[in-house]
């Protein structure tokens, strides 16, 4: 009885399993391959396994690109409208590299030509609106910043790497669609502004300014304004916007110093305007502390120091829906 | 804005073995429920035939990391708690943080060096001539 016991478990666990093999064949395949029993080749694998180049998301297994989309849409809280969405992720590398592909397999002209559309358009509107959204909202909050400042400012937030850092971190690298894995970041600086593009299109001005408001101007927290902006001579500059306010010339004075005659002697000078202080500098040389000095004074007089006070996320801006629909049309 | 930091949870475990039995309440209870409330997070459910490993939960997040947690003999409910656990979470390393306080603005006044309080070398120190 034993015996028969033994056999019948062993006849019947082949049964159990073709069964299980039968419905799973069904499912998606997204189990990996059967855990091996021999420890040499279990190691070989493992080194096989850990060695292989890395793939897109979208290869591995477990991944339903419309979900994926629809979940981004959610993630981000923003009704687009999904044919836009997708046409956004399309680069125009992944149309070339398919197209070639697809002429390598030999199908005829009409199979080769995708249904698929680029975000190069898309990407532009983006551009576009970001760019003049950005430069209204800090003209009204630095009204003292001059053009090229906020034009440096501006340019810093669309630079390749502060976007690509965006998009990285909201999973748009695994959602495009282009030729080359991992996705080069001006690749990914396009799909992003392709979303914003598709934004606009989808809900309007009033919306994507706030969605551009809430991912790009948080990267300014902790950057002071000569880290973004190279400025060569802040004393000339200091010099003009004091004429401009007729305010008379600032007169540098050492106001303190310490070490002069060690290795490292640090000096502080003040620029004083008619006997009255306007800001103080330190630095290791005369000449560098009176140009941190003139800097310092710069920053007042923007009044993009460290102590002002932080940005408005709370009201959105209605005046500028009307200048939106003008600047980007 | 609030952006979820979980980006999917793939939910692999086996139609047949009892270990796996909390997960297929799951699946077939409150797995619906929980899409629902989190629709943005992708639920991927893959039962994996025959003698396999031991039921996983696996969360990806937007930085990158891959965190699997494993659900053998638990209850339905457990599995929907360690989902929200996880759903509510950052992908950050779960690592021994170094200090309990954290501040962005650690002067209001301005950091104190050496010569702060220090009169300066323009002022005038006299009898009646009050320093600057």
């Amino acid at each position: 009885p034993a015996m028969a016991a033994r056999l019948l478990l062993r006849a019947a666990r082949p049964l159990l399993a073709g069964a299980g093999r039968g419905t799973g064949l069904g499912t998606a395949l997204s189990t990996a391959p059967p855990p091996e029993k021999k420890r040499w080749l279990r190691a070989y694998l493992e080194l096989q396994r850990l060695q292989a180049p890395p793939q897109r998301r979208s290869e591995q297994p477990n991944w339903d690109y419309h979900a994926e989309i629809q979940a981004f849409r959610h993630r981000v809280q923003e009704n687009f409208s999904l044919d836009l969405l997708k046409t956004a992720f399309v680069n125009s590398c992944y149309i070339e590299s398919e197209e070639a592909r697809r002429r390598q397999l030999g199908l005829d002209k009409d199979a080769v030509a995708l249904q698929l559309q680029d975000n190069t358009a898309l990407a532009e509107r983006g551009l576009r609106f970001a760019r003049a959204y950005l430069a209204q909202c800090f003209e009204g909050a630095y009204p003292e910043l001059p053009a090229k400042g906020i034009e440096a400012l501006v340019n810093f937030l669309t630079s390749q790497e502060l976007v690509s850092y965006v998009a990285q971190n909201l999973s748009i690298q695994d959602l495009t669609l282009c030729r080359d894995f991992p996705a080069p970041p001006d690749v990914l600086q396009r799909t992003f502004l392709a979303v914003i593009g598709a934004l606009l299109e989808s809900s309007g001005p009033e919306r994507t300014g706030i969605f551009v408001r809430d991912f790009f101007i948080p990267q300014l927290i902790g950057k002071d304004l000569f880290e973004i902006w190279e400025v060569v001579n802040p004393m000339g500059l200091l010099v003009e916007e004091l004429t401009k306010r007729n305010i008379s010339a600032p007169e540098p004075r050492i106001t303190r110093q310490l070490g002069v005659s060690t290795v490292l002697p640090v000096y502080f000078v003040g620029l004083y305007c008619d006997k009255k202080i306007l800001a103080e500098g330190p630095g290791e040389t005369l000449l560098a502390a009176e140009e941190e000095a003139a800097r310092v004074a710069l920053r007042k007089l923007y009044g993009y120091t460290e102590n002002r006070r932080p940005w408005d996320y709370s009201k959105p801006k209605q005046g500028l829906a009307a200048e939106k629909a003008i600047s980007s049309n | 804005r609030y952006v979820r930091q979980l980006q999917r949870l793939q939910l692999l475990f086996s139609p047949t073995a009892a270990d796996a039995r909390g997960a297929r309440q799951f699946v077939e209870e409150a797995a619906q429920d929980f899409a629902r409330q989190h629709p943005d997070v992708v639920l991927y459910v893959s039962p994996r035939s025959g003698p396999g490993p031991a039921p996983v939960l696996r969360a990806e997040y937007l930085n990158g990391t891959v965190r699997e947690e494993l659900i053998a003999s638990k209850t339905s409910e457990e599995i929907v708690q360690l989902a929200t656990k996880l759903a509510n979470q950052s992908g950050l390393d779960i690592i021994r943080i170094r200090k309990p306080f954290h501040t962005d603005n650690p002067s209001v006044q301005g950091q104190w060096h050496p010569l702060t309080n220090k009169p300066s070398i323009l002022t005038i120190q006299g009898p009646r001539l009050q320093p600057q």
